[in-house]
């Protein structure tokens, strides 16, 4: 029979799975919200009554300070549960290409893309254009790309400038691709920095 | 009412054999193992405070402590290390060691337990320090190694058991963790393939001739996709359909096998045709853990054996 031990484990395993329901049902409503899909339109005010429920019982809604939402987060990421599973869904995310240019003050211009140590990391490199194409926060992504461009400028101390430019490669369908249409490259934004050797590139 | 708490019982806390725990010890020690040995030679320069390859770790603390201030991260180390006067290239080294030692000592049941709380605490550090570069495999790491150090461990492969070492937790106890994986990787699956099903493109192929030609996946030419683009509406499909099915089909014990073998096959498809090697890995390693080979109803005949063998 169920002893005090075994409801305990029953609890625990209640909890476990509303939160991961809470979280995974969350982003799969927003997906709803985002108009990525061929969803139900007229169902889109009850969907997004729903997201901000399920948002408010995760703490979302809470200050930062919380205790609840601290917990929320931190019982959340420690158990892997913080993000859902919609992995390649609704849709394949739109390739992005960063390419540096680094130019000197004779007038040259050479181009290079981000390096990486090890294959492992170069399939991260993918997740970290798709978060800066996708924060919101201009300062934020102008520093992640500054850090990424400081990394290039050290290796062309001599270089005055470097250009980052940031952009979507747009991959024509199977079809369009049989018919020898081929992948074209949008610029979406671009970033001059400029570094010495005496300055954080965080500081300037 | 007493029926239903029963038949609860019978559910969450099946007697099982610890066959599934040593086949999931191994598979997390061996992604642990993969992993650290991946990221080795950027370890140092991602996890650095000022590195500036990527994005550093200043950074994506920074925006982690805006999110939550009780997660775990490799900053929490680092500081503990300056008290003790090392410097942060001691510490990054010293856990990437520590990591890689606890993965193998789990590989050979050595201190299982602790080198499972280490292994998840570890892990767990470095991919939050990492958030802007973490992607599913690690986060289904991190639920497979949260999981392991909750389960009775050691199991009967294990080297501690040899050493005279037994777990505190009843069988019944290892029924309940792997009921409670079972039931965590119906909902990935389900989740996974109903947002999938929501993308028009996962039912014309689109999505499938994107994610396959979209840098650093495009392991197989294009031309060649090309040529075989036909079949790409009905693997799409294939894919939705398996995923947002597998509940049901995995738990048929008519369906069970050629939904194992054909979700399987899937990831190793996704090794070869993407390399995603270690996403790939780990998704089997839940998948035979869960249902793997010895998962069955009948269980009351295996757990007589089981008994027999142990006594």
């Amino acid at each position: 029979m169920m002893g005090r031990t075994k409801w305990i484990y029953v609890a625990g395993l209640i909890t476990h799975f509303v939160l991961i329901i809470l979280v995974t049902s969350r982003q799969t409503l927003s997906v709803f919200l985002q108009n990525k899909t061929a969803g139900p339109g007229p169902l889109m005010p009850r969907v997004a009554e729903l997201e901000h429920v399920e948002t408010m019982a995760l703490g979302g809604d809470l200050p930062t300070s919380n205790l609840w939402r601290r917990a929320v987060v931190a019982y959340t990421n420690g158990t892997g549960i913080n993000t859902g599973y919609g992995f390649f869904a609704p849709t394949v995310a739109i390739p992005r290409k960063l390419v540096f240019e680094i130019r000197y003050a004779s007038g040259e211009v050479e181009y290079e893309l981000p390096r990486v140590g090890d294959k492992a990391t170069g399939l991260r490199l993918v997740l970290l254009l798709e978060a800066i194409a996708n924060t919101d926060n201009v300062l934020l992504r102008k520093t992640m790309l500054k850090m990424m461009a400081f990394s290039v400028w050290q290796r062309h101390r001599e270089a005055e400038a470097i250009r980052v430019v940031f952009g979507t490669v747009m991959w024509p369908s199977a079809s369009e691709f049989r018919r020898g249409k081929r992948a074209e490259y949008d610029v979406l934004f671009a970033y001059d920095f400029r570094f010495s050797a005496d300055v954080s590139p965080l500081n300037r | 009412m007493h029926d239903l708490t029963k038949r609860l019982n019978a559910f969450l806390f099946p007697q099982e054999s610890d066959r599934w725990l040593t086949l999931f010890r191994i598979g997390l020690a061996l992604q642990v193992v993969f992993y650290t040995l991946s990221s080795r030679a950027d370890w140092n320069e991602i996890f650095s405070e000022k590195g500036y390859t990527l994005v550093n770790r200043g950074l994506n603390e920074a925006l982690l402590s805006g999110e939550g201030v009780w997660v775990p991260r490799l900053g929490w180390l680092v500081d503990l290390g300056h008290g003790f006067g090392w410097s942060e290239v001691v510490v990054l080294r010293g856990s990437w060691v520590i990591l890689l030692s606890a993965g193998l000592c789990l590989l050979a049941g050595v201190l299982t337990r602790p080198a499972a709380i280490t292994a998840w605490f570890l892990h767990l550090s470095a991919v939050k320090s990492e958030e802007f570069l973490s992607y599913g495999m690690d986060n289904f790491t991190t639920i497979g190694l949260f999981y392991l150090m909750l389960c009775p461990l050691p199991d009967r492969l294990s080297a501690d058991w040899r050493l005279g070492k037994r777990p505190w937790q009843s069988s019944e106890v290892r029924g309940f963790f792997r009921r409670v994986l079972q039931m965590h990787v119906c909902l990935i699956y389900f989740f996974g393939g109903f947002t999938k099903c929501m993308g028009v493109g996962w039912w014309n192929g689109d999505s499938l001739w994107r994610a396959l030609n979209s840098p650093p996946y495009d392991l197989i030419s294009s031309q060649t996709l090309a040529s075989w683009s036909f079949l790409l509406p009905a693997a799409g499909m294939a894919v939705c359909l398996l995923e947002t099915a597998y509940p049901l089909l995995i738990w048929i014990k008519r369906t069970r096998l050629p939904c194992l073998m054909a979700i399987c096959g899937m990831h190793v498809g996704i090794a070869l045709v993407m390399g995603l090697h270690l996403f790939s890995s780990i998704m089997i390693i839940l998948n035979l853990a869960a249902f793997g080979p010895d998962f069955s109803f009948s269980w009351p005949n295996r757990l007589t054996e089981f008994r027999k063998r142990t006594a």
